[in-house]
């Protein structure tokens, strides 16, 4: 019983660090907490039934389309809405990502209606059996496509020219400035691949559920994980979902589905007061 | 007389013509006023519902079924003269706008009657404010204990109660399965609704020699894992679901994923095609829902091929078969046969006395009659489970409403 709780943990721990791992990198990047972290994910799962269900477009052309859609949806923020309150008070952004997730949502009802829309992919949907522990092909699926991504991202941050100046653009915006780095565009990029990594978190979950406006709330779970993991850490980002994925169905397997989130706030508010930069995040110091 | 008495003369003459001629306007406007909502060729009939918000996805397509028949009547000349003009307030799951936008109903701009209600912890809130008001709620969307208990000349249940679902869920599978001492387990989100539904499912099944285990889960829930693991514990002979259309949906497919072949039934609510279809044929075959409503095109009596084809007509035939726009359209049916009965000058009063005498709504075969008397407002209390024929993509009944009268006890 406890390898299945386990598995099936990690799971969805995945798909959650998918979306930490998004919402990390726009942070990271531009310093903004995005709270339309979670229509993102819905968007992705919109995407998604556009792509499959409405244009019936083939699977790889599906799949394109939704990450073109999503990232294009991210930049096309950052121009139109965040670059011009860049400077501004923090409170101000986080106001108008709040009021974007708000006008999403809407948006999305009136075009594809009240009623939520059934996803159905070619991703294999049977059962693998290991041992006794049995996993739904989807969920691997899940798994391995949220790890690829994330290892896949991991490595564009840490070896290639663009990741190491989105880098240091979130290190030190002044001297990459000064360095002659145009910030707004790997503003821009940060914005594209952390509304991508929502989508395809979104296109998931569309699929294990069903694609609604629901979703959002789901999305928004990758808040606690990003914070335990470190708000401006990449790996600590993917850790901390996948521990909230783990600790959510170990709770409700041995305590009560309540208590899930119960012990992840709690664990998310001692981190705050012993560790406030999270598990894998670094203490900043500031010259008085 | 001088030139200033004179002039104050005529000015004070001038500001009495005014003033007669701005008291006969307001008398003239006062006799035109809305009386009740009721206007020469308008009737206006107040909606309260979750237009956006968490549970918007169920409430606005209820909305769009009672604005439809509404329409339909509307196309056919009104009643008794006049058209039926919808007045749908969103109350975006918060009781307290819930609250103003009763209270603009009740007053500003006034209604005939109102429907829908769909908030529970609203109507709980608003429940002695309605029972000793002026204006009665026809075809409410949810039924809670606090609106309906005691008996209201005010309120009017419109829609399936989760009693009567248990007891016809239940009594049908044990009937079917041939059990003895049924083994039920309720699985629902962690509400009070959930836990009250399998307060009824116990007792149904109690009742019938079984017994029933409780176990919840998160709203939010994106994998059942726990829950099935403990089913498998448990091994229920059929297992209920209560929840929102993420509930039914990783239910069955939990199940299927682990292999386990239990009949399960849903509460209305979780009546919808999508969910189906999200479910996959295979992991939807042991599923069903329990209904007092059957949904649009799912057979061929006159009520259903009504609302098919009226759907059909004005673009809605997504939404036919979605059980909360039957249960909109029924709601409409149900304040149209009030209204009817009233005749040719209808206010609150007179509704309320009408309706307080008791009345039948005859759905012509959407749901087996409805009938309200001064002691029983409960409403559709005939179900029947409905499955989903994914040769056709249509939904299919498992038998009709006379075969589980039975049931309604």
């Amino acid at each position: 019983m406890f390898e299945q709780v386990f598995f099936s943990g990690l799971a969805l721990g995945s798909i959650y660090g998918l979306v930490a791992l998004g919402f990390a990198v726009i942070f990271k990047a531009t310093d903004v907490f995005n709270f339309a972290q979670g229509m993102f994910v819905v968007c992705g799962a919109y995407f998604a039934v556009t792509a499959i269900s409405i244009l019936q477009l083939p699977f790889p052309l599906a799949i394109l389309f939704i990450i073109g859609a999503a990232a294009l949806l991210g930049v096309l923020i950052h121009m139109v809405l965040i670059q011009p309150l860049s400077g501004r008070p923090m409170l101000s952004v986080i106001m108008l990502t709040i009021a974007l997730s708000i006008a999403l949502r809407a948006f999305i009802e009136i075009v594809f209606g009240p009623q939520g829309r059934s996803l159905a992919t070619p991703m294999p949907t049977g059962v693998l059996m290991l041992g006794e522990v049995r996993i739904s092909y989807l969920h691997l699926t899940a798994a391995l496509v949220s790890w690829v991504c994330m290892a896949g991202f991991g490595l564009f941050f840490r070896f290639t020219s663009v990741g190491l100046l989105m880098r240091a653009c979130a290190d030190n915006h002044e001297a990459v400035v000064v360095s002659g780095v145009n910030v707004n565009t790997m503003n821009r990029l940060a914005w594209g691949i952390g509304s991508t990594l929502a989508a395809v978190g979104g296109v998931f979950l569309g699929q294990l559920q069903i694609a609604s406006t629901e979703l959002e709330g789901i999305g928004l779970l990758a808040l606690p994980a990003v914070v335990i993991g470190g708000m401006q850490s990449i790996p600590g980002a993917i850790i901390g979902g996948l521990l909230v994925g783990i600790i959510e169905q170990m709770a409700a397997t041995y305590i009560s589905p309540k208590s899930s989130d119960i012990v992840i706030y709690v664990l998310l508010l001692l981190i705050l007061m012993v560790r406030p930069w999270g598990l894998f995040g670094q203490r900043e110091l500031g010259r008085v | 007389m001088t030139a200033s008495t004179l002039a104050f003369s005529h000015q004070a003459r001038h500001w009495g013509l005014l003033l007669s001629a701005t008291l006969c306007s307001l008398t003239a406007w006062g006799q035109d006023a809305p009386q009740d909502g009721v206007y020469k060729d308008r009737i206006d009939w107040g909606v309260l519902m979750d237009m956006s918000g968490p549970t918007s996805a169920s409430q606005g397509i209820w909305v769009h079924g009672f604005r439809d028949h509404m329409r339909k009547i509307n196309e056919a000349g009104g009643i008794n003269g006049r058209k039926i003009n919808v007045l749908a307030e969103d109350n975006r799951f918060n009781p307290a706008t819930d609250k103003i936008a009763f209270e603009k109903l009740v007053s500003q701009t006034p209604v005939i009657a109102i429907s829908g209600m769909g908030t529970s912890v609203s109507q709980v809130a608003l429940a002695p404010t309605i029972k000793a008001g002026k204006v009665p709620i026809v075809g409410t969307y949810t039924a809670t204990k606090a609106l309906s208990e005691p008996v209201s000349p005010m309120v009017y249940n419109g829609f399936c109660g989760y009693k009567q679902m248990a007891q016809a869920g239940v009594g049908y599978h044990v009937d079917k399965l041939k059990l003895k001492s049924a083994k039920v387990v309720t699985l629902a989100i962690e509400t009070a609704g959930g836990k009250e539904y399998h307060d009824y499912v116990a007792e149904a099944v109690g009742k019938l020699g079984g017994s029933a285990s409780h176990l919840t889960v998160k709203v939010t829930a994106v994998d059942m894992t726990p829950q099935i693991l403990e089913i498998m514990k448990l091994k229920p002979d059929f297992i209920t679901v209560y929840g929102v259309s993420n509930t039914a949906i990783l239910t069955m497919k939990g199940l299927a994923q682990y292999g386990l072949n239990i009949p399960t039934f849903g509460i209305t609510y979780l009546g919808a095609p999508q969910i189906f279809q999200s479910m996959g044929s295979a992991a939807a075959a042991n599923y069903k829902f329990i209904s007092c409503f059957t949904p649009g095109g799912a057979d061929q009596t006159p009520g259903n091929k009504a609302l098919s084809q009226y759907a059909d007509t004005i673009g809605r035939g997504d939404m036919k078969q979605d059980i909360n726009y039957v249960a909109g359209w029924i709601s409409a049916q149900m304040a149209a046969e009030a209204l009817t009965k009233l005749g040719k000058n209808p206010t609150r009063a007179r509704l309320i006395e009408t309706l307080s005498k008791g009345f039948t709504v005859n759905t012509q075969g959407l749901t087996a009659p409805i009938t309200y008397t001064p002691t029983n407002n409960t409403g559709p209390v005939v179900f029947k489970l409905i499955g989903y024929d994914f040769a056709v993509n249509k939904f299919k009944a498992y038998g009709e409403f006379a075969d589980y009268e039975k049931y309604a006890r």
